[in-house]
């Protein structure tokens, strides 16, 4: 009897788990989230701002999504076939998917959209998809890709919000920034654009024709924008808004709503990102042309003091010119002359050796420290860095400009000597490092590039190596060859690499199925009240 | 008759002033403006991540900034005369559409406030005035005192901590709940519900400004002959305060909310950032970082237009008053 009952109970157990599983998700809804600042538009395939990232993945999509683990995740392409020598790709499309608008998702769309929109428009297409040299469209649910070289970098560019599929019936003919498409977006994505309130939300509904079978599940999404940080704040602990990510709540009262039950902190979501907070140097002209003195400087710095006392402990210390997160495919090795905690002993040594004396009061050399100017982090950042840098006998002044000043004395003047900055690593370097250190990166004009105008033929045939190498052993000893030059050289200081933070309330769930994170979806996210 | 006639011969006359003082602050602006390091293009290309130098020239060439700078000015002053006020590069829509957007916000929260503080300061002063030196004084010179002393932002947040967070009686910021999207009276009490807050703060600074002011202008009329021979004649202390000292009091009052007006819209950034009203503040300040000139232009060009309509309105309201005040 009692076997029995305990039978009957372990099968009404598991029968309830599997009915309480199959039927988790709760439809309907609004989900509001906080998006800072309020994007100029919303064509993400003319601009990669994130607050565009935010928004636009939600309604276009890529041809695939990419799991926290790094596995491709089909979206708009089914499958995908690469050929033995790496120069011929073949997609087969998913079928029965069409446009908000109704019209049907073929082929002809994804040559449109890589080849006339991605590749001339986009910022990071033209490095993406610079291998491609043309898209066959057999039928309407195949693109073949043919590459130039083979270019293993590209597989990894796919998500939504790095190359999103647009409609060609939209943009064919048209001027590619000013056409209507960008404020008035249609994808094929689980949400559609409804109306967009300036200065106040964008608003999203779900798309009842979506070619997916589970989800979305939510009603209407929608994207709030609140320009001060502590209402923000407010609006979160409120209820008011659900989510915010990249750091619109701050970290400092991150750490403080985290204790609180019905709210949740995580950084995931970042890893194809990869922010890496780092100095840039003018490797020309001024006081910082010497290798030694980056090197002394690189050597100094205690990175882990600035990422407890600034970030609230959410960082990792760098330990090469590319981010730990490359690991998983690899290519980072750790180099010598990034301490965590900083040596100034053996940076005065490096210093005293390459002959820059001290004179009466301690200076080796004076300087202007050029302090990026995206919040007060930074600032704080700046004013640890000075004192660090007088402490090895090299004297700053701290310059903080608005971003349009500040992006043109750093890119187009080159009139700095050093830079405090971040950049996008991206998910592989040949995306978001090579821009740093390539000589055919020192592009006048161009934000986010080799501003240091280093160049070293030595590390531009390694890059190119990098680039088309599809052997990931291969491609690995090229990378540690190239993260050992730039140890040596160090035109670039990398310091941490940044956790950014994601607050949600605890209502939310199934926001974070995707590498991208805040970039992603929404597809499979509900409500559970 | 003669007086209607006069009045809007003098209000025309007025307008007509108005055009060259708002050229010359187009011309002032616009060159002002332009001092400035960077431009839209390299704003915008700067948050796309990256952007070739042939792509920033291509934009620059579309937004037209690659013409010599008489000739921009040239241009948007001749759009300006044919009411066309420009088209935003960075936000891809007419400067008009944008402003007109923003501008009822503005509008009601600049209403709302203007009603409030000069109300409230004017009921304040008074009663201070009325009983002074007792202890009603004593607490609306303090309280004042505290309200002009204390940052907006400051006083924002306290609201929203104390409203919001504790009491839950208000919500935390904009204009409406965008989780229900209300329709018609629905909508009209919610939005009234999500003014309290912004109002009573952008309130307070004014209303403390205006409190001071009307208790120093009671006193002075006070001392002045016509309250004695008023007394001599026998009136009450009642009718001396309402009819009598009330009326001449206000007149410094009301010029400090007309040269207010124009203030209060850019006044407004604080209490729009901290409660994210979507008002015109908001939009000029992000406007200047994106070194969106275009829309800024028409931003100043409306402000500067609404200074003057109101100084004029103020002007005649001072001719009610006081009839000594002659117009004309």
């Amino acid at each position: 009897m009692k076997i029995i009952n305990l039978l009957s109970t372990a099968v009404l157990v598991t029968l309830l788990s599997l009915f309480g599983v199959a039927h988790a998700q709760k439809s309907g809804g609004t989900m509001v989230f906080l998006v800072q600042p309020e994007p100029p538009t919303m064509a993400g395939y003319v601009s990669t701002s994130g607050p565009i990232g935010l928004l636009a993945p939600k309604i276009y999509e890529g041809l695939f999504d990419y799991d926290t683990a790094g596995k491709m995740i089909p979206v708009l392409a089914e499958s995908y076939e690469m050929s033995a020598d790496g120069k011929t790709v073949t997609f087969k499309l998913r079928k029965g998917v069409s446009w908000h608008d109704g019209k049907p998702f073929t082929s002809a769309d994804v040559q449109f959209s890589i080849m006339n929109v991605l590749k001339e428009v986009h910022p990071r297409g033209p490095n993406s998809f610079k291998e491609v040299s043309s898209i066959d469209t057999p039928d309407s649910h195949t693109a073949v890709f043919n590459l130039d070289n083979p270019a293993p970098y590209m597989m990894r560019a796919f998500s939504a919000y790095e190359s999103p599929m647009v409609p060609k019936h939209h943009l064919e003919g048209q001027d590619l920034k000013g056409a209507k498409l960008g404020n008035n977006p249609v994808g094929t994505g689980p949400y559609k654009f409804v109306e967009w309130k300036k200065g106040q939300y964008i608003r999203l509904d779900k798309n009842e024709d979506y070619w997916g079978s589970d989800g979305p599940y939510l009603d209407k999404i929608v994207g709030r924008f609140v320009p001060d940080a502590s209402t923000r704040t407010a609006a979160m602990e409120n209820g008011e808004v659900l989510y915010a990510a990249y750091n619109a709540i701050p970290n400092i009262d991150a750490v403080r709503l985290k204790e609180r039950d019905d709210i949740g902190v995580t950084t995931d979501g970042y890893s194809m990102i990869n922010p890496m907070a780092l100095i840039e140097f003018n490797t020309k002209e001024g006081p910082f042309v010497d290798a030694a003195v980056r090197r002394a400087i690189s050597t100094a710095i205690d990175r882990q003091f600035m990422i407890d006392t600034i970030f609230f402990g959410y960082g990792k210390p760098a330990t090469s010119a590319l981010s730990s997160n490359f690991s998983a495919t690899g290519l980072h090795a750790e180099m010598p002359n990034y301490p965590a905690n900083g040596d100034i002993a053996a940076a005065n040594k490096i210093l005293d050796d390459a002959g820059y004396a001290k004179d009466g009061s301690g200076v080796r050399m004076k300087g202007t420290f050029d302090l990026i100017p995206y919040g007060e982090d930074w600032r704080r950042g700046g004013e640890y860095l000075k004192q660090v840098l007088g402490d090895i006998g090299i004297q700053v002044e701290l310059r903080y400009e608005d971003v349009p000043t500040w992006l043109k004395r750093i890119y187009h003047n080159y009139d700095f000597e050093m830079n405090l900055n971040y950049f996008y690593q991206l998910s592989d370097p040949v995306l978001g490092v090579h821009r740093h250190y390539g000589t055919n990166m020192i592009r006048k004009g161009t934000h986010f590039v080799n501003s240091s105008r280093y160049s070293n033929p030595e590390l531009d045939k390694l890059l190119r190596a990098g680039m088309t190498q599809p052997d990931a052993t291969k491609r690995a000893a090229i990378y540690k060859d190239i993260q050992t030059i730039l140890a040596e050289d160090m035109p670039v200081v990398n310091l941490f690499e940044l956790e950014f933070l994601t607050v949600y309330n605890t209502k939310l769930k199934d926001a974070y199925g995707s590498a991208m994170g805040a970039y992603a979806s929404f597809g499979n996210a509900w409500l559970d009240d | 008759m003669n007086r209607t006639n006069k009045i809007l011969r003098y209000v025309s006359r007025r307008l007509l002033q108005g055009i060259p003082i708002i050229l010359a602050i187009i011309v002032l602006n616009f060159f002002l403006l332009n001092l400035a390091e960077g431009d839209a293009v390299d704003v915008l290309a700067g948050e796309a991540g990256s952007a070739t130098p042939e792509y920033m020239e291509q934009l620059r060439a579309k937004f037209g900034l690659d013409k010599p700078l008489p000739v921009q000015l040239l241009v948007y002053l001749k759009n300006v005369v044919t009411l066309d006020l420009g088209y935003s590069f960075r936000h891809d829509m007419p400067v008009s559409k944008l402003i007109v957007d923003r501008f009822w916000p503005t509008l009601l929260l600049m209403v709302s406030t203007i009603i409030l503080a000069v109300g409230f300061g004017i009921l304040l002063g008074l009663l201070a005035a009325v009983s002074l030196n007792t202890w009603k004084d004593a607490v609306i010179t303090v309280f004042a005192l505290i309200t002009y002393a204390t940052p907006l932002f400051w006083v924002g947040l306290m609201m929203i901590v104390v409203f919001s967070l504790n009491f839950g009686w208000f919500p935390t910021s904009g204009m409406e709940n965008i989780a229900a999207f209300h329709e018609g009276f629905d909508r009209v009490k919610d939005i009234a519900h999500h003014l309290v807050l912004p109002t009573i703060t952008l309130s307070l600074f004014y209303l403390a400004l205006y409190t001071r002011m009307m208790r120093a202008s009671m006193l002075e009329q006070y001392g002045l002959d016509y309250v004695v021979t008023a007394r001599a004649k026998g009136l009450t202390e009642r009718r001396i305060t309402f009819v009598h000292v009330l009326r001449n009091a206000l007149l410094p009052v009301v010029t400090m909310a007309g040269v207010q007006v124009g203030a209060l819209i850019g006044g407004s950034v604080i209490v729009e950032s901290v409660f994210a009203w979507p008002g015109l503040g908001m939009l000029a300040f992000e406007s200047l970082f994106a070194r969106d000139l275009n829309l800024l232009l028409g931003i100043f060009l409306l402000s500067s237009a609404l200074v003057v309509a109101v100084n004029l309105i103020v002007d005649v309201i001072y001719s009610f008053l006081d009839p000594r005040i002659e117009i004309g």
